[in-house]
């Protein structure tokens, strides 16, 4: 399969959004994951697939347990997307207010309108 | 559309100016003044069109460092003199289909200036749900950040 795998697909589905929540609180094997949610074991199976192939969990073999474990940074990149476009708002106002205050000033020094 | 969903697909702005209402909304409709503060610090853009009215097209073009246009550009769909102006909007490559609303509100000698991007299509609600983008930060996002320091601290 040729799709492209990024942190914003791996969010963009809520279980898999739980399932980084659980994996927050601590790694965790398949089983115990799986207990969490009312969906089949292979379909948990899936989302852990594809959450690993996003980068946002690794799993690690311990003897014969696998655990899921996640990886912080990749999602930091979500949080760094939206600032920027935020941001970007935000900046296009201060840039409107900085030169009204230009133009009112200069208003002034040519005595009104 | 529910108002709360409505809430969910906007990014508001506030802001009080330090300056009179009838300034204010010169700055901001005025294309010689548009020209002057709607790129970025140091960019100069050409206002292509500037149809003030209801109906009426606005075009503003930013040339590139890299030789292509970043182009904004929409249609007025509401505009109450020295009060509020509501516009259809698209900045490409970027965001396309959004609705912008400017607020104005005379406070004496200063201006209460509200600013709202309205996240519109379908598709693009879509886009943001996927990114939990709900108003800035959505909750989803709150709890990955208040994660995200967590693991970071340990």
């Amino acid at each position: 399969m040729e799709t492209r795998r990024d942190v914003f697909q791996a969010i963009s589905d809520p279980t898999r959004r739980e399932i980084i929540d659980l994996l927050a609180q601590q790694p965790m094997n398949l089983n115990a994951i799986a207990k969490h949610f009312e969906i089949t074991r292979p379909a948990i199976s899936n989302h852990i697939r594809i959450l690993n192939e996003c980068g946002i969990i690794v799993i690690e073999q311990v003897g014969r347990e696998r655990f899921c474990k996640i990886q912080p940074d990749h999602l930091r990149q979500v949080s760094d997307w939206i600032g920027k476009y935020e941001e970007l708002w935000i900046q296009k106002i201060d840039s409107f207010e900085m030169y009204l205050y230009q133009l009112k000033s200069k208003r002034k020094k040519h005595g009104g309108k | 559309m529910a108002e709360n969903d409505l809430a969910k697909r906007t990014l508001t702005l506030k802001k009080k100016f330090d300056a009179p209402i009838d300034l204010v909304w010169e700055a901001w409709t005025q294309p010689e003044h548009v020209s002057q503060w709607w790129g970025p610090k140091g960019m100069a853009i050409q206002v292509v069109e500037h149809n003030f009215k209801v109906g009426g097209r606005w075009k503003y073009v930013m040339p590139m460092p890299d030789g292509k246009e970043f182009i904004s550009e929409g249609v007025y769909s509401e505009i109450v003199e020295l009060k509020k102006i509501v516009t259809s909007a698209n900045f490409r490559p970027m965001t396309e289909g959004v609705e912008i609303r400017a607020l104005f509100e005379q406070d004496g000698e200063k201006t209460d200036f509200t600013f709202s991007v309205v996240h519109a299509t379908e598709e693009y609600c879509k886009q943001q749900e996927q990114m939990g983008f709900y108003n800035g930060l959505g909750s989803a996002f709150k709890r990955f950040e208040e994660l995200l320091v967590t693991l970071n601290k340990k």
